[in-house]
């Protein structure tokens, strides 16, 4: 018992009372009930302690007796409150007759001097007002056997080393009633009362010596073995069609004549599941190919890319997504062997050099379009080359480039052909002043602008914008948040540009109700493409405006707009009742094909639905 | 009132009609139909949609020809067939490759993509 660690026991008893419904309440109650036939000594000994004012002053005086007694205990090593909502559940040994206890302990001789010694002790403590109270051995001791409750259930709890006298010490062996030195191999009898001398625990068949065995729940834990993926062991047809595809690329003729409007559909169906490789790319390659679109280049490795410009020399047109193998061993068969390229289109050219893409510029000056998404290595030297070369340029896009700056800018100012020009998302913001000195100069031609991701830009550009601009057709400006609504809305309210046909906004979460008014004022007429995503304010009324401001809408993006529910929904899809005649329906999008309304959550499971329109992104219609 | 319990339990042994436009059609159980998710969202009665009603589907939404569609079938007989077969015992996808004709392959392709299996 001695070398006995009860704090744990203690607190995974707690736990077993409370399971089984015992708590401090009830023990509360039990003992109160108990305490009116208690003699006054004892009464004496609880008067005796110190008072703690926090205990529940509702509570029954013999309740507070205990957790009292135990806190000033307690507060030698652990005085915070803690302890008392912790172990409640222990009730002293005098409330209960000594015999009871004497019956439960195994060895009832020694513990009984051990708990009296502890407990003449701790009453010491108490009436002395210590702080320090009883030592934590002699406390867990009392604990023990104080607690009726954990003598009870020791037999549920019992573990052999704790059930054990120490070792060293003399027992009587329970079969044959010789005393035998107790050792850390000295087993338990069976049935319970007492232990076994070591010849005794042979002859019932066990062997001391045996090693625990090794802990089950682990080795199950072992056997689990999680699946991490899922083995696709069947073949999609589509993965056989590439397959075969591929087997048969040798021999085009035998897959039949491709057609040319099907070329785009079979790249699209080829490069899901990065499906397009080295080899079935020849699909799509031909010496009279004026286009090429590539959607997704992944596995196409540098020679591959090489390749494909040599295969390829009419092109005029090329597209390639995830081209990230373009380097510079491939990137020059681009500049020399594809003569009349005038429009490129490339998604991550991660790996060409400052010297390729000035290579490549020399080499095509007609060039007309020029896209380029994430090329962090593009700097203010290959601008310059673009500029000096590419004069005629009309489409330019610089997305996602890392090292865009003001000095761009100014470079690009020569461009005045331009009529496309996307600069989104750099690392670094342009400054206002840079983006209106550029818009002065090439905003006149300018049908499509995205400047989204400049996080300088504010109201001031809207005016640059609105006074430098006039034949816009699209327009991106997401993640402006410095744009305010009234900005937006004088901005729309102001400019001379016929309606936009293509407006996104995305992730202006200032923006709302005036702005939307405003732009749908403007451009509701001709709009067939909205986004106001995270417009987390815009009020109802102005979104049910859509439906009656911009008829010819056909994909519209109100994530997050919190006021989206499924009536206005309804009334986009069925429109309203007009309130000139009866039978006028009013509000009603004809030619919606797309919404999104990711994060709307008032749009339920009964939002209504329409053949030909799709609507993505309602949370009751995960499934599957 | 019998109809009107199907639909509301759809079982996997419901027989489903899948069409070719060029007036072919097959009979399969519901669950062959459902290795194409396309056709499963179709088939599904919670949506009410035309399909899950007659319980019949266009195999290919353009281009489908009868052998296209008899293709398709195939493929969806013998997954579903072979799916739920222990891991121990052999698939014979390459029998089914060779008996698919390359002239149709990169027809089969967009079938097979647009029908999501």
């Amino acid at each position: 018992m001695s070398g006995n660690n009860v704090r744990g026991p203690t607190s995974a008893l707690t736990e077993f009372l409370r399971s089984s419904g015992i708590t401090a309440t009830t023990i509360a109650r039990r003992v109160a009930t108990r305490v009116q036939t208690q003699t006054p000594n004892q009464q004496d000994q609880a008067i005796a302690g110190p008072s703690t004012s926090s205990q529940n002053a509702t509570a029954e005086s013999s309740s507070r007796r205990v957790t009292r007694r135990r806190s000033t205990r307690a507060s030698g090593y652990a005085s915070d409150e803690l302890d008392d909502d912790e172990e409640p559940a222990v009730v002293p040994a005098e409330d209960k007759p000594m015999d009871e206890v004497e019956d439960e302990a195994p060895n009832p001789a020694k513990k009984r001097k051990l708990s009296k010694a502890a407990l003449a002790k701790s009453k010491e403590a108490a009436k002395a007002n210590a702080k320090k109270g009883a030592k934590k051995g002699a406390d867990n001791d009392m604990d023990d056997e104080e607690d009726p409750y954990n003598a009870l259930s020791r037999s549920m709890w019992t573990n052999e080393s704790s059930a054990r006298p120490s070792v060293g010490s003399f027992e009587d062996c329970a079969v044959c009633q010789k005393q035998f030195t107790v050792t850390k191999y000295t087993l338990a009898a069976n049935p319970p009362p007492g232990f076994l001398c070591h010849q005794c625990a042979k002859a019932g068949g066990k062997d001391p010596f045996k090693k625990p065995a090794p802990k089950k729940r682990k080795a199950a834990a072992d056997k689990r073995t999680a699946p991490t993926f899922d083995e696709r062991r069947f073949p999609s047809l589509v993965t056989m069609c590439i397959q075969l595809i591929t087997k048969h690329i040798n021999d085009i003729e035998a897959l039949g004549d491709i057609g040319t409007m099907n070329v785009e559909a079979i790249s699209k169906a080829l490069s899901k599941n990065r499906g397009l490789t080295p080899e079935n790319a020849h699909l799509f390659y031909s010496a009279t190919n004026t286009s090429l679109v590539l959607y997704d280049a992944t596995n196409l490795t540098s020679p591959a890319l090489h390749t494909l410009a040599l295969l390829n020399p009419a092109l005029t047109s090329l597209r390639l997504d995830f081209c990230g193998h373009l380097d510079s061993s491939s990137f020059p068969a681009f500049c020399d062997f594809l003569p009349h390229l005038t429009s490129i289109e490339l998604l991550g050219p991660f790996l060409i050099r400052i010297d390729g893409w000035i290579h490549f510029f020399e080499k095509h000056p007609c060039m007309e379009r020029f896209l380029i998404t994430q090329s962090p290595r593009f700097d203010l030297e290959c601008v310059k080359t673009l500029v000096k070369h590419c004069t005629g340029l009309k489409a330019l896009r610089l997305k996602e480039v890392g090292k865009l700056s003001d000095e761009f800018l100014e470079e690009l100012e020569a461009l005045n052909q331009l009529e496309y020009l996307d600069l989104a998302d750099p690392s670094t913001s342009c400054s206002e002043n840079a983006v209106s000195s550029l818009l002065t100069k090439v905003g006149g031609k300018l049908k499509h602008l995205d400047l989204s991701g400049h996080k300088e830009l504010s109201d001031e550009f809207l005016f640059s914008l609105a006074s430098h601009t006039g034949s816009m057709e699209s327009l991106a400006l997401n993640g402006l948040l410095e744009i305010t609504n009234t900005g937006l809305a004088e901005f729309f309210g102001e400019w001379g540009n016929p309606p936009l046909t293509k407006l996104t906004l995305a992730r202006n979460s200032e923006l709302g109700g005036p702005a939307l008014q405003a732009l749908l004022e403007h451009s509701g007429a001709q709009l067939e493409e909205l986004s106001i995503n995270g417009w987390k304010d815009t009020d109802e009324e102005s979104l049910r405006m859509i439906g009656f401001r911009a008829p010819k809408l056909k994909r519209v993006d109100v994530g997050w707009c919190r006021a989206m529910d499924d009536f206005i929904v309804k009334s986009w899809m069925e429109g309203d009742e007009g309130p000139k005649r009866r039978g006028d329906i009013v509000g009603r999008l004809d030619n919606l094909r797309e919404m999104k309304v990711w994060g709307c959550n008032k749009i339920t499971d009964a939002c209504p639905r329409k053949a030909g329109v799709n609507i993505y992104g309602v949370e009751s219609h995960i499934s599957r | 009132m019998t109809d009107v319990e199907i639909r509301n339990e759809p079982k996997d042994s419901d027989w489903v009609r899948i069409t070719s436009t060029d007036g072919f059609s097959y009979l399969v159980r519901r669950k062959v139909a459902n290795v194409s998710g396309t056709m499963r969202n179709m088939l599904d009665t919670t949506s009410n949609y035309a399909e899950a009603v007659t319980k019949t589907c266009p195999a290919v939404n353009r281009h489908s020809r009868g052998i296209i569609a008899e293709k398709l079938v195939e493929y969806m007989c013998f997954k579903a067939h072979y799916e739920t077969v222990g891991p121990k015992e052999d698939i014979p996808v390459s029998d089914y490759m060779e008996r698919v004709p390359p002239e149709i392959v990169l027809e089969l392709l967009l079938a097979a993509d647009y029908q999501e299996m």
